[in-house]
């Protein structure tokens, strides 16, 4: 007993002193990413900052996929839809009525969230391949309406002149402006879903992916609780259109294809949908690689294919879930009883 | 005593096979109340419909003095009415812990916009369960395994940990599908005693199980065969009867 005692006692000493480091070693790390993520627009061609504001935008949008799957197990190819409809709000609202940049954004997201409830409540009875089935013929309804009406959404030709979001005489009219604007955007949605997450809906929401039937013995509204995941998502979408409309003022139904909703499914899977971290990385994944790769030529398209499939394969968990296992590694054992 | 649970008349079938003929059954409050039968006899079916996870075709649940027919299963949990799986039903990839921080859900109000926000009503709500699964953890014997994701525990203890989070909101009435299956002899022991235990802090309980040593701590039991309840009675009372040895030995 004493031989145990004295074998714990050092090891305790060193994990309480090992977590004060730590959190040095943290708030270090936080402070070194944060000053490379400021300088990133002062050094860095204005091309690969439209790449990261573009980043920023899929980040969000992703955000909303990334939960219905990695939290709720729900396979959503309907984000293009949501993130047109931001788009287009904002696009109609502010060129044909002049109307300020959050009222257009709210409008967006309000017709985004209703649509989300009158169709997720009738579809989120299926479940896995039918609903993502269904999901995908809302994003292809939804791109045959921007496309047939051409009297709100231009159309082919889009909507030109959208105006840039402006704080008094200060205009997000640059890549490099945009970008400090749309980051602490995106990291606010990070943060306020890392709540969610921690808190009793996010408990709910997890419970509910891993066995569904208890989550309801437990008194959980299963389907209601999918629903309204289903209308947060659709909401970060419209989010995620309306910053796009004000950062390229001109729009066309090119940006709200089945390609673009499934990219951010596949940001979501291979950024790992189970972290809050995971749609930020899938996020520059898929923005920076296929820039990175063009250099390439005609054959830049399978080098990324292979890439996307070599993840996959040795990253399963995606790129979030690796690194979450690589820094719970690197930590030393806290829990010495549990040995 | 009261009945909290009465089942009358009550059938089902699945593609034309009738699984329940027409079955009464009562569980009084406070009581332990066993089901037992062979394999196939209806069991889960009756089951399932008490919990609501199955509507009968003909006849009626009734649970403390309302008629529950039709009614969600989750809205039977608020009422007090939970159960648990004959595989446990864990959530795999939540630790021991937050699966009964999970449990709490009932006993918890903020929604879905005040936990995005972070509030301090909800970050409150939150320690407030954590203490009480704290608690929790202490009183089923899971504090050593409480940091583990509850996917890779042994069967035994899954089976606790959903006992431990279905009493989380003291239920009124705790369902328990099989519970000692896949269990030794010594957890199955340990597993009476704590039913006991609970039955003596207020929660009736309906055991279903074919384990006649298992069903030895109700009050009452009913053997259900071939969809009917052939007999009921106190567990010496069925082990002479005529009737329970044919169906269960088959002698």
């Amino acid at each position: 007993m004493d031989r145990l005692l004295t074998s714990i006692r050092p090891r305790t000493a060193q994990a309480l002193q090992g977590g004060a480091t730590r959190g040095m070693r943290g708030v270090a790390i936080g402070l070194a990413l944060l000053i490379a993520w400021a300088l990133v627009p002062l050094v860095a061609s204005r091309s690969i900052v439209d790449l990261l504001v573009f980043a920023a935008l899929y980040t969000i949008a992703g955000l909303g996929v990334s939960f219905l799957l990695g939290q709720c197990g729900i396979v959503s190819i309907a984000q293009s839809v949501f993130y047109g409809i931001g788009a287009y709000s904002t696009a109609y609202l502010t060129t044909h009525w002049g109307w300020p940049a959050l009222a257009c954004m709210a409008v967006g997201i309000g017709i985004s969230t209703t649509i989300a409830f009158a169709v997720g409540w009738p579809i989120l009875r299926l479940s896995g391949y039918f609903l993502a089935l269904a999901t995908l013929a809302l994003a292809i309804i939804g791109h045959v309406l921007f496309t047939e009406w051409d009297w709100l959404t231009g159309g082919t030709l889009g909507i030109g002149g959208i105006p840039a979001l402006r704080i008094g005489e200060y205009q997000f009219n640059t890549p490099q402006r945009f970008y400090y604007l749309v980051w602490p955007i995106a990291l606010l949605l990070l943060f306020a879903h890392r709540n969610l997450l921690h808190l009793r809906t996010g408990f709910a929401m997890r419970a509910m992916r891993d066995a569904p039937a208890a989550a309801a013995v437990l008194g959980i509204d299963v389907h209601r609780l999918k629903v309204q995941v289903f209308v947060l998502s659709a909401a970060l979408g419209a989010i995620a259109g309306s910053l796009l409309a004000h950062y390229v003022t001109f729009i066309s139904v090119d940006s709200f294809g089945i390609d673009r909703a499934i990219n951010f499914l596949l940001l979501a899977v291979l950024g790992g949908a189970r972290t809050i971290i995971g749609p930020v990385l899938g996020a520059l994944f898929i923005t920076i690689v296929p820039h990175a790769l063009s250099g390439f030529g005609d054959i830049h398209a399978v080098l990324f294919a292979a890439f996307l499939i070599a993840t996959v394969i040795f990253l399963p968990a995606g790129f979030g879930g690796s690194l979450h296992r690589l820094v719970e590694s690197l930590k030393p054992s806290e829990r010495v009883d549990d040995k | 005593m009261s009945a909290l649970l009465e089942v009358s008349g009550v059938s089902h079938g699945f593609r034309g096979l009738q699984v329940l003929k027409a079955v009464n059954l009562t569980v009084k409050t406070g009581s332990i109340t066993g089901l037992i039968g062979p394999n196939g006899a209806g069991k889960s079916t009756l089951f399932n419909i008490v919990s609501g996870f199955l509507t009968p075709d003909a006849g009626e649940v009734r649970y403390a003095g309302r008629s529950i027919n039709g009614m969600p299963v989750e809205q039977r949990s608020a009422l007090g009415l939970v159960r648990t799986f004959q595989t446990p039903q864990v959530f795999a990839h939540l630790t021991v812990h937050e699966n009964l921080i999970a449990g709490g859900y009932k006993a918890s109000r903020t929604g879905m916009l005040a936990n995005l926000v972070g509030t301090p009503a909800s970050r409150r709500e939150l320690a407030a369960l954590k203490r009480e699964a704290d608690r929790a953890c202490e009183r089923f014997g899971l504090s050593e395994v409480r940091h583990r994701l509850a996917g890779g525990l042994p069967a035994g203890q899954q089976r606790l940990l959903e006992l431990a989070r279905a009493c989380f909101g003291k239920p009124r009435l705790l369902c328990l599908d099989e519970p000692s299956s896949g269990l030794n002899t010594e957890e199955v022991n340990q597993l009476m005693a704590l039913l006991e235990r609970l039955n003596a802090e207020g929660i009736s309980l309906l055991l279903v199980s074919h384990d006649m040593n298992l069903v030895a701590i109700a009050s009452v039991i009913h053997v259900l065969c071939f969809g009917e309840i052939i007999c009921s009675g106190v567990l010496r009372e069925l082990q002479s009867d005529p009737r329970v040895r044919e169906a269960y030995l088959g002698v």
